[in-house]
């Protein structure tokens, strides 16, 4: 993309006003994306995303400057931009690179550029209409195909050179069924950091469009939920959710530097139920969130955030680490480069834990049981959270009863991961995206089958 | 090498390949932001975005592709490629160019002088200043930042159309974090705006006072009560389901006004206004994200649907004009449909007189969660809110950590009062949303 003397001639000027730290981070991606809905295909886009993020440190202050423009006058007229923000002074740092290679822990077998649309029309279609034809129920459907082939290269004034390819493939339908007058949806959409190979052997599209519309006609059906505070079983996979939002944005450096999390100032203490363990791991091959390096070009990591309830480390970047005296641990993510890179969640999941699914359930007298959550947010700083059920079970004296729908959970995360009291055996990963101030990344959440003990659930 | 080079490069490739009907849509920002962290400077950053999409009738069909790299190269890749991507689509709606020669809406806009970056820093640092000035339970954590930025979009076409629109926006914010030594508490305020009329100080009190109000809250008893939704609660969930008025989504089966213009679907009194030239719009604009003129309608008149929002391609569908609300949600989208300020207009009670014929309820000040607790396609809402108590016909003790539900369909009917001042929250972009603060007969609140 921009070789290695270039670099070195934009970081140098980048440190020209006295910097002890610089970083280019350049990106050529192309996101092509197929839609679907009213049984054609309706838009077909590719879009190519190019451009250069140069950032100075200098102690605990930080400039970002961003440009279009990758030729060497550009690059040095966005690094002089940024230098001169920074302040007045002279270099302090000599720059030299050493070009690395990191490996790839994410084989791709067939690179989706390379596929003509023909084919990725005939496998949305295949998803596409096995939710269509699911019921008589469904009355419309949306379906898109998404392809991405994100290329970035950082060059850091510590002497890193790299770059990283990041293909990910991602088949999402939106199912809608009417019943007595009434629309409900239905969604699944499950992504790989994978080529097309993701649908000969990972995800079946067929049976992504039966889930989705399984989905929408269950809950068209189904009443609304009753509110108050009850015991809830949340299924695993995308049910992960909620450890996503009710805990992990408080264990990002972006709050706990800062001292506004909720956590912070907790290494080492009990801020969970014993029987939760969670994980942030960048490097479960070919997962949606997985990463070779971040976008800091520290090489991806598995981190034991808690371990039976023990708080054991953060999420941390470079900057938001200089303030807490902490290394980075290569969580460093940006959407694109002309957001300001900041310490995000990649895989995250609940570890399975002691508990019997079965038993999960049957210790329920009256409660909740969602097996499919839908998209949720937090503040980091009360740990007040939100999320949605999109498909939701009354459990009456141990048993799964009627669904519900139209259910939130919302309470305080601090509280919720204490209240997390049985762990089940069926961990699974879930395909989301996730926004915070560094734009709009790729994120797998997980667990297996939990019960929380008391939770409020909105309803009427 | 800049657009206008880059434009004439891709009209030259078009005509070589043969492309015909065409149109090229510019975007781009620049802007510089800083935040403080303590007492000084955490971070600073200066970025320019933007790219082109070229899209283009072949068969029929419109095929569209975008770059951000303006190169020759890239200048005949996007023909191509929108040229080989309208072969795939399947879609038998027409599709359109706005011919040349509409008539526009004069725009009587003065872009403010943006404020210098010295300006900037030193806003920002004053602003954190009087945060931690204006209360002792203001703690680190606290920021308070200033934005400031340049938007700028073009669209020419093949039909000898050729548009440009830019504007300047600074923006001053403040997010304070206090803390009694039991709970931490936060709120985010912002006010756009040349800085010269900016009271820095009125934005932090807001903001403090909001944050500590909320310290210590408790969760609201779950039971079915009137609510009041503040205009900020109320303009959340008028911006959440504004697809809703979407002729796409109307014709696609994903809004139940599908058939329902000239109908009741609303109380008598309430009545929605689409305006591109809102007084307090941060964006007036004059053309939409296709260069059809833009214009103000009601959408909704004392409870009937006058129209839903159309774009060229739903308005040839429904056998109608389009009402000048194509959009793209970023330059490489497609061309949608988006409201410019989407208000519900105002009634005539003060907020304290609403509150006072509440009578017992709860008055809800915010809401959260609105991407998931909030279905489009059915109108269903469980959102999570805060706020206060009612008794006796007066704000009492602030509450938090509820939810209150309910769907917008009905929602629209049963609203029974409205107070006499509409603001727009948040009101920076194109698109801004605006209400007054409503009385709704009952809902379900879960809390405690």
């Amino acid at each position: 993309m921009i070789s290695r003397e270039v670099c070195a001639r934009v970081l140098a000027k980048a440190v020209s006003t006295g910097a002890d730290y610089a970083e280019i981070f350049a990106e050529h991606s192309v996101n092509h994306s197929i839609a679907m809905i009213a049984n054609k295909v309706e838009n077909v886009n590719d879009a190519v995303v190019a451009g250069a993020g140069i950032r100075v440190f200098k102690g605990l202050r930080s400039v970002m400057a961003s440009t279009v423009d990758t030729t060497e006058e550009g690059l040095l007229r966005c690094a002089e931009k940024a230098a001169d923000a920074l302040g007045q002074g002279s270099a302090e740092i000599t720059i030299d690179l050493r070009e690395r290679l990191f490996g790839d822990i994410h084989p791709i077998k067939i690179v989706p550029a390379t596929v003509p649309n023909a084919e990725k029309v005939r496998i949305l279609k295949d998803g596409y209409f096995a939710a269509k034809e699911y019921s008589d129920c469904i009355k419309q459907v949306t379906g898109t195909l998404l392809d991405i082939d994100h290329n970035i290269l950082i060059a850091t004034s510590e002497g890193l050179y790299a770059q990283d390819r990041q293909i990910r493939t991602r088949i999402a339908i939106n199912a809608v069924a009417e019943k007595n007058g009434e629309t409900q949806t239905g969604f699944f959409g499950p992504g790989r950091r994978m080529g097309m190979e993701m649908f000969e052997h990972e995800v079946n599209a067929h049976d992504v469009g039966v889930k989705a519309a399984e989905q929408a006609v269950i809950m068209a059906g189904a009443g609304y939920c009753p509110a108050g505070v009850m015991p809830v079983a949340i299924g695993n996979g995308f049910g992960g959710v909620i450890f996503h939002e009710a805990c992990g944005h408080s264990l990002e450096a972006s709050s706990v530097a800062y001292g506004t999390s909720q956590f912070a100032g907790k290494l080492g203490q009990q801020i969970a139920n014993p029987k939760v363990t969670a994980i942030d791991d960048g490097t479960i091959p070919n997962a949606w969130g997985s990463i070779n390096i971040d976008d800091e070009g520290t090489p991806a990591r598995r981190n034991v955030l808690i371990e039976n309830g023990i708080l054991k480390t953060y999420m941390i970047d470079k900057f938001n680490g200089r303030r807490m005296g902490m290394e980075s641990t290569g969580s460093a993510r940006r959407q694109d480069y002309s957001y300001t890179t900041t310490s995000r969640m990649t895989n995250t999941f609940i570890a399975e834990g002691p508990d019997d699914n079965d038993e999960i359930i049957s210790s329920m007298e009256y409660g909740l049981f969602a097996k499919s959550m839908g998209g949720g947010s937090v503040n980091p700083t009360t740990g007040e959270f939100n999320f949605a059920v999109s498909e939701g079970y009354i459990v009456r004296n141990g048993k799964i009863c009627e669904p519900v729908r139209g259910a939130s959970l919302v309470g305080k995360g601090s509280d919720v991961i204490m209240n997390i009291d049985m762990v089940g055996k069926n961990l699974d990963l879930g395909t989301g995206m996730c926004g915070a101030s560094s734009g709009s990344i790729p994120t797998t959440v997980g667990e297996p089958l939990i019960r929380v003990s008391k939770i409020t659930v909105g309803g009427r | 090498m800049d657009f206008n080079t880059f434009k004439k490069a891709v009209i030259a490739a078009a005509e070589k390949l043969g492309i015909a009907e065409y149109e090229l849509y510019y975007s781009s920002s620049e802007s510089t932001s800083v935040d403080i962290f303590r007492h000084e400077i955490n971070s600073f950053s200066s970025s320019v975005d933007g790219g082109v999409c070229f899209r283009c009738l072949v068969g029929g069909k419109m095929g569209y592709a975008s770059t951000e790299e303006l190169s020759e190269a890239q200048a005949e890749s996007i023909v191509r490629r929108a040229r080989d991507n309208a072969a795939t689509l399947e879609t038998e709606d027409k599709q359109f160019l706005v011919s040349g020669g509409e008539k526009y809406a004069p725009l009587d806009i003065k872009p403010y002088e943006l404020p210098t970056t010295e300006q900037l820093i030193d806003t920002a640092l004053k602003g954190q200043e009087a945060i931690y000035a204006a209360d002792p339970a203001v703690i680190d954590g606290t920021s308070a930042g200033a934005e400031s930025g340049r938007t700028t979009i073009a669209i020419c076409n093949s039909n000898g159309l050729d548009l440009s629109y830019s504007n300047n926006l600074a923006v001053f914010y403040a997010a304070p974090v206090v803390y009694d030594g039991k709970e931490m508490s936060d709120d985010f305020n912002m006010k756009t705006g040349s800085f010269d009329k900016l009271d820095i100080n009125e934005v932090v009190s807001e903001a403090v006072d909001a944050a500590k109000s909320m310290m210590n809250a408790d969760v609201a008893p779950t039971g079915s009560y009137p609510v009041v939704f503040s205009y900020k609660a109320m303009t959340s969930l008028l911006s959440t389901f504004s697809g809703i008025f979407s002729s796409e989504n109307a014709q696609k089966g994903l809004s139940r006004l599908a058939g329902k213009e000239g109908q009741k679907i609303a109380a008598d009194f309430i009545t929605i206004v689409d305006d591109p030239f809102y007084k307090d719009s941060a964006m007036p604009i004059n053309f939409d994200g296709e260069g059809s003129p833009t214009y103000c309608k009601n959408v909704v008149e004392n409870g009937v649907l006058k129209t839903l929002l159309y774009n060229l391609k739903t308005a040839h569908i429904a056998g109608v004009k389009t009402t000048g609300n194509g959009s793209k949600a970023g330059y490489a989208s497609s061309v949608g449909i988006r409201p410019f300020t989407f208000y519900l207009a105002p009634g005539k009670l003060t907020e304290d007189e609403l509150i006072a014929k509440a009578g017992e309820g709860v008055y809800i000040n915010d809401l959260g969660g609105l991407h998931a607790g909030a279905n489009a396609v059915s109108g269903d809402f469980s959102l999570q809110s805060s706020g206060y108590m009612i008794e006796g016909g007066k704000k009492t003790r602030a509450v938090k950590s509820f939810t209150v539900s309910g769907n917008f369909y009905d929602l629209l009917n049963q609203i029974t009062d409205l107070s006499n001042e509409v603001k727009l929250p948040r009101a920076f972009g194109i698109t801004a949303f605006g209400s007054p603060s409503v009385l709704v007969k009952g809902l379900t609140v879960a809390g405690k």
